[in-house]
């Protein structure tokens, strides 16, 4: 006892006072951190264990049956394969797109503002809205673009087999047809992503140094394809990896489209019964909390794996400047 | 000075008074696309005969699953309204969870309950264990579209009696080079269109709390609609894509509701509109399922003036001239018989079009529920199924509807 009084008392003991006081003030916000952010999580994985219902006043432990159903169903089967289709689509072309549209737009001098400002509209807009202009326009019969396309029959179109079977038995239904649905997701959600990712990548191209593209001038790097090569896309790096995380964690929580789309079902044969679709329906449309949480608990081990590799590269020092 | 103070007094008094009489009540309902109107034509008249009741409209339910959905959820928000409409299937869970009221010491209260035309086959559509949970509010029945500029184009003369007849039908005007000749609803919510293909046998989906899936006549329906689907080339569209398609006269033969005739005839393209009675499997259908929606207490207050208020707007919307406008505005029947021979008695004659859902009104059998809390993930298991049929993912029957049994087996209270 008396030894350990020592030890305190060998300790100035301001510091450990100011200690306390750090700790006092930063109090509050821890204690809202986890109330407001942890909690909600905690209860989510702890429901995942249960069979609870909305609006029941008690639930019953199931055990692991939730996860098992998750991975043995086919529903979920074509929930994973959805997710995994959108994620690897939208994700490399909206970056591919965002980092071209970037370095025109950046090798542009006044009238980029504009280029700038048209790019980013789809990124302004709220994607729910877009969806509803979008299903007007993708109506198989009177929408602008099977109506569009119909215009091209009996042109020298119909060499293509797409235009002649179309002309022939009807252009295809998009949303109705279990092979385009997915496709005409992903597209939506290129269009609405790309000018985000042009916006990010411009800022890392401002802070790219002049100095470093006559330097490698000078080392003969003549063409503009090893002035990128060799200068930009390493300098780009920690946007880069940004950028990519950033556009994995919204891709995986693509929900607007497919909501406005199909209120029921998730698409043609679950086709695009994507895995934040599934979290709304299992959960809030059907009231399966249980089910619904477990599939929560799941996105986020995917989102948490997702930053965790973002981490690992930026600590690799993906960074040049 | 102290003139402009005595009118505030006067006015503050007067407001006092006027809070004191409006009881405010808050009410829900499902699909705006088809009740707008009809509420939008009976306020007038309520506020009229009822100054001081205010009916404060809560935003709309999309369909009839998000009704059940948005009410169990207000329950345990403790913020539910105080009369909602619900589908005549989605009853049963909210009277299980005790969140709708009986209405039996209401109706005790009043004097002229059935001269008011509430009578005993319309109060069955709504009765749980012998208790009125419930005024039904509009009732449909599947009917046939037909753009008969359409089926005239296509050789057809005569409106098909049985499902042979509409696939001959769809053959006939494909010949002829009409490309679209037919949607039939699948997709309506509650599964409703299984449930009349199973009553058109006279069997029933749920039977003493089984779910009879496994039923030879399950196997008949799937068959049945595998056939139309395939053989007719039926294009999967959504179904509102499909309401506008027929309405802007680019299909042939609509196989739906007959609750949508008001909104389809007021986005009317030009063309001749005609419906038919719903075919049968062979010969006329045995029985159909009653669609539509009834008005349910679920008012959360205390005070005996606001529930009075909720049972009076209750009641109006569902006898006299409120029930009369639900006719008028939609293609729905109301099952309120003073409202019928009364009101509307020379309405059908001059609208031959919502007549024909009356024509079938002996035919009319219960929409039931699916058993346990999972009847919303059970009514999206079929619905999935059927799709499989649609899109021609599922091929063979007897391998769908073992599927569906077990899968819905997961789902049952004793599963």
């Amino acid at each position: 006892m008396a030894v350990l009084d020592m030890g305190v008392a060998a300790h100035p003991k301001p510091i450990n006072h100011e200690a306390r006081t750090a700790w006092g003030l930063a109090a509050p916000a821890l204690a809202l951190m986890f109330l407001i952010l942890l909690v909600p999580v905690i209860i989510a994985g702890v429901l995942s264990f249960t069979n609870y219902s909305l609006g029941n006043s008690g639930f019953d432990w199931v055990g692991t049956q939730n996860y098992e159903r998750l991975f043995t169903r086919s529903t979920y089967e074509k929930m994973f394969i959805a997710t995994f289709i959108y994620v690897v689509t939208v994700v490399p072309i909206s970056v591919g797109l965002g980092l071209g549209a970037a370095l025109l737009v950046h090798s542009l001098g006044r009238i980029s503002d504009i280029y700038k400002t048209i790019y980013f509209l789809p990124v302004m807009a709220t994607l729910l809205a877009m969806a509803i202009a979008w299903e007007f326009m993708l109506h198989p019969t009177i929408g602008m673009v099977n109506r569009t396309l119909a215009m091209a029959c009996g042109s020298w179109f119909d060499v293509i087999p797409f235009f002649a079977n179309g002309c022939n038995d009807g252009f295809p239904l998009w949303l109705g047809d279990r092979d385009y649905a997915i496709w005409v997701v992903c597209f939506i959600g290129v269009w609405q992503g790309f000018g985000f990712n042009m916006v990010l990548f411009l800022s890392g191209l401002t802070s790219v140094h002049r100095e470093l593209y006559h330097a490698a001038e000078m080392d003969g790097a003549r063409s503009g394809w090893d002035r990128f090569w060799l200068v930009t896309w390493p300098a780009l790096g920690p946007t880069t990896v940004f950028v990519v995380t950033i556009s994995c964690i919204r891709a995986f929580q693509v929900f607007d489209t497919i909501e406005a789309f199909w209120p029921q079902g998730g698409g043609p044969n679950k086709s695009v019964y994507v895995m934040m679709f599934a979290i709304f329906e299992k959960g809030v449309q059907q009231n399966l909390i249980g089910m619904g949480s477990a599939i929560t608990v799941l996105f986020l081990i995917f989102v948490m794996f997702l930053t965790l590799i973002q981490r690992w590269l930026v600590e690799r020092k993906v960074h040049y400047g | 000075m102290k003139l402009s103070t005595s009118a505030m007094v006067l006015v503050l008094s007067a407001s006092a008074v006027w809070a004191e009489d409006t009881v405010t009540i808050e009410f829900a309902y499902p699909y705006s696309h088809l009740f707008d109107v009809t509420y939008e034509a009976m306020m007038p008249a309520f506020k009229e005969a009822h100054p001081n009741i205010e009916v404060k409209f809560r935003a709309t339910y999309e369909s009839y699953e998000d009704a059940t959905n948005t009410v169990l959820r207000e329950a345990v928000a403790g913020n539910l309204p105080d009369v909602t409409m619900q589908g005549l299937n989605r009853q049963a869970p909210l009277i299980d969870k005790g969140i709708a009221q009986s209405l039996d010491p209401f109706i005790a209260a009043e004097a002229d309950f059935e001269k008011d035309g509430y009578h005993e086959a319309m109060l069955s559509l709504s009765t749980f264990d012998d208790t009125v949970y419930g005024l039904p509010f509009s009732i449909s029945l599947p009917v046939g579209y037909y753009n008969m500029d359409i089926l005239r184009a296509g050789g057809i003369k005569e409106l098909p009696k049985t499902w042979d007849e509409v696939i001959s039908a769809c053959k006939t005007m494909k010949a002829n080079g009409i490309d679209n000749p037919i949607f039939w609803g699948w997709n309506v919510t509650g599964n409703w269109f299984v449930q009349a293909l199973l009553w058109s046998q006279d069997s029933a989906i749920v039977d003493g709390g089984r779910v009879t899936l496994d039923s030879a006549e399950t196997l008949v329906a799937l068959e049945q609609m595998q056939e139309i689907f395939t053989e007719c080339e039926m294009q999967n569209l959504e179904w509102k894509s499909a309401l506008s398609s027929f309405s802007a006269g680019d299909i042939g033969m609509m196989f739906w509701s007959t609750s949508a005739l008001g909104s389809v005839e007021r986005s009317q393209g030009d063309f001749e509109l005609v419906t038919g009675p719903f075919p049968g499997l062979d010969g006329k259908p045995k029985g159909l399922p009653a669609g539509g929606n009834a008005a349910m207490l679920t008012s959360t207050s205390d005070d005996p003036k606001v529930r009075e208020a909720a049972w009076t707007w209750l009641k109006y919307i569902t006898s006299g001239d409120g029930a009369a406008e639900v006719a008028k505005t939609t293609g729905y029947m109301p099952p309120n018989k003073a409202a019928n021979e009364i009101i509307l008695a020379d309405f059908y004659e001059q609208n031959p079009n919502k007549q024909t859902a009356v024509d079938q009104l002996p035919l009319l059998r219960d929409w039931l529920a699916y058993p346990g809390d999972n009847g919303l993930a059970i009514t999206q298991v079929i619905y999935d199924s059927i799709e499989r049929i649609v899109t021609g993912d599922a091929t063979d029957m007897k391998e769908l509807q073992q599927e569906m049994v077990e899968e819905v087996a997961d789902l049952l209270p004793n599963g």
